[in-house]
């Protein structure tokens, strides 16, 4: 077998569309459903933590960006710092819960705009972890030598299921916890990362030393979802049987009357996200038993989940288990940035990446936990210096 | 989740490690379990008192079966492990009455004394109990530990999770949910107690491997019983 090249994330970018947006004015941005504040805002916003986040939405709900735009701008901001022309990219790999367009992919529409190529290009699609599985086709690609300079972008334009005409286009609608949790969670925003086979002449590189993405769907029910009305109906002991029409937003009629139906509510099945930390818990401890991962080995724990979820027992355990990483480790902009979905790694990432607390040495571990249907997806990062032989 | 420790606790990397392991037992255990129908129906809240009383009147041969294997296991172990033996006879004592609170659980929503204190072994019960009272027979079977974190996390998992569930479907009190209840307050002691003896100094790193396939038997053995449920 031919020997494996390695494979380094060499820059990273970041675009947040508008000016953030604070807890007092998200209603003024998104609107006011049927006129009237939200009773169940207040308590969500508590228990996410989020203080300001960002919307390609101005206050009329029309969109100032496509979700094109945001990959295009993150990705040039990706290039301005690199080393490297954007002709010499010969991979493009997009990701996104939801492209601007139910065909083609985005990634097709992100070339276009960027203007680069004949390259190779992917669509990923799923919900968090859609980045990682686009980021780990890249790192696979470079290390198999069959590309020289990848650029992976994952960006999010999750207001446009936000906005209140989404919900008062719904008859009769009774909004609850569940339709209305991640009306307070989710914004804005791309990131993007050039992955290379070398690492910079000058200045650190993230060498990439694995990914491990595993999925559980087979074990559990729909926990994030937006396309049906009535998420049972997905369960593995659903009624598919006794109803095979209108069970996906494609199967109504006509799309007005999938929206009426409530099919296109995102909704969020709050009652299973404590087995999303268990599934992210049980991957991790894997990886520890395994041995491609020591607790006290990560200098840096970037989690797309804030540290408050993890509460109680689980917490006892880890720690008397010796698999608990100290909260002083871990990063995070969530608060700041919003959850951009799958775009809040690279986000995060960037962010770390260019705060000047990276030493050449140092172990940053990732985990991307993904309630859609439990795929968690973990990355192993280690800090490399210049070619150039400077240490920073 | 599995247990709490509410002092704080520290374990070397061996005791650790076999934490580690079986931690993941019981995950897999727990993902498994929420899997078969009765128990889904707990979950998503649509189980019924029929449900309830099957669950009692085959949780019962299993608790009487377990106070024997206990028991049996105590007297199996020599005093060069006093403090596991110690910890074992306490548990035992600790629960051989279970079966009473869950006798009137059964008859609080309606059943007949008569039909649980008749109930039967289900299959799944048989190969369980004689599993664990063939290792209790053996020699020091400290393998056991791994049998009873398993058991135990269970008994937290019924006292936090189902019996609030339960009360919640059948619309009854606690009163009603005794054992399930009363199980898991007496199951965070015992936990804390098993933690403490996975790092003693009588656990070689051979036992760890034992203790880890002990619990990987006894929770397959478990769902077991519960997919067998009245499979007399």
């Amino acid at each position: 077998m031919t020997e494996l090249s390695q494979a380094y994330i060499t820059s990273t970018g970041t675009f947040l569309p508008g000016e953030p947006v604070d807890n007092e004015n998200i209603e003024n941005r998104l609107g006011y459903v049927h006129g009237k504040p939200s009773k169940l805002k207040k308590r969500i916003l508590s228990s996410n933590g989020i203080l300001t986040r960002h919307y390609a939405l101005d206050d009329k709900q029309r969109s100032t960006h496509q979700n094109r735009d945001l990959a295009v701008a993150a990705v040039r901001q990706c290039m301005s710092g690199s080393e490297l022309d954007d002709k010499a990219l010969d991979l493009l790999a997009v990701a996104s819960t939801q492209g601007d367009l139910p065909l083609p992919g985005l990634a097709s529409l992100v070339q276009a705009e960027l203007a680069i190529g004949p390259l190779e290009i992917i669509t990923t699609h799923g919900v968090c972890s859609a980045s990682m599985m686009a980021l780990k086709s890249a790192f696979n690609q470079i290390r198999l030598c069959e590309k020289k300079n990848a650029m992976v972008v994952a960006s999010e334009m999750a207001s446009r299921l936000l906005k209140k005409s989404r919900y008062e286009a719904v008859s009769n609608l009774r909004i609850d916890l569940e339709s209305e949790f991640l009306r307070w969670m989710l914004s804005d925003g791309a990131g993007a990362f050039l992955v290379q086979e070398k690492p910079r002449w000058r200045g650190i590189s993230l060498r990439i030393d694995w990914i491990e993405i595993i999925s559980f769907a087979s074990h559990y029910d729909l926990c994030m979802s937006c396309g049906t009305n009535d998420q049972s109906l997905w369960s593995q002991d659903g009624k598919q049987e006794d109803r095979m029409h209108d069970i996906s937003w494609q199967d109504y009629t006509s799309y007005a009357d999938a929206e009426a139906n409530g099919a296109l509510l995102i909704r969020q099945n709050l009652k299973l996200l404590e087995d999303v930390v268990k599934v992210g818990v049980d991957g991790f401890l894997k990886l520890v038993n395994d041995g491609k991962i020591k607790a006290d080995e990560i200098d840096h724990f970037v989690c797309h989940y804030s540290s408050h979820h993890f509460k109680g027992r689980i917490l006892d355990l880890l720690k008397l288990a010796g698999a608990l990483i100290p909260e002083e480790k871990w990063f995070t902009n969530l608060y700041t940035k919003g959850n951009t979905g799958c775009a809040s790694i690279f986000i995060a990432l960037d962010e770390l990446f260019k705060s000047g607390n990276l030493i050449a040495g140092q172990t940053i571990f990732c985990v991307v936990p993904e309630s859609g249907r439990f795929a968690n997806a973990y990355m192993k990062l280690t800090v490399v210096g210049g070619r150039d032989g400077g240490t920073i | 989740m599995v247990a709490l420790s509410e002092k704080e606790m520290t374990l070397g990397p061996q005791a650790q490690e076999t934490l580690r392991h079986l931690l993941r037992v019981w995950l897999d255990f727990e993902r498994r379990l929420s899997q078969i129908p009765i128990i889904r129906r707990i979950d998503q809240r649509s189980f019924t008192p029929e449900d309830y009383k099957t669950l009692l009147l085959n949780m019962r041969p299993q608790v009487i079966e377990g106070s024997r294997w206990i028991s049996r296991a105590a007297s199996s172990f020599t005093a060069e492990f006093s403090d596991i033996r110690s910890m074992v006879l306490r548990h035992a004592v600790d629960e051989h009455r279970d079966y009473s609170m869950l006798e009137k659980d059964f008859v609080s929503v309606g059943g007949k004394l008569e039909d649980i204190q008749a109930s039967r072994r289900n299959i799944g019960t048989e190969a369980l109990a004689g599993y664990l009272m063939n290792e209790a027979t053996k020699p020091n079977p400290i393998n056991l530990l791994g049998a009873m974190f398993i058991i135990e996390g269970l008994g937290n998992k019924m006292a936090s999770s189902w019996a609030v569930a339960i009360q919640e479907c059948l619309s009854v009190s606690e009163e009603s949910t005794t054992f399930l209840s009363y199980h898991g307050e007496n199951d965070d002691n015992h936990m804390n107690k098993l933690y403490e003896l996975l790092d003693g100094k009588t656990i070689a790193h051979d036992s760890a491997d034992d203790i880890v396939k002990t619990a990987k038997v006894v929770a397959r053995l478990y769902l077991l019983q519960i997919e067998e449920f009245d499979n007399t």
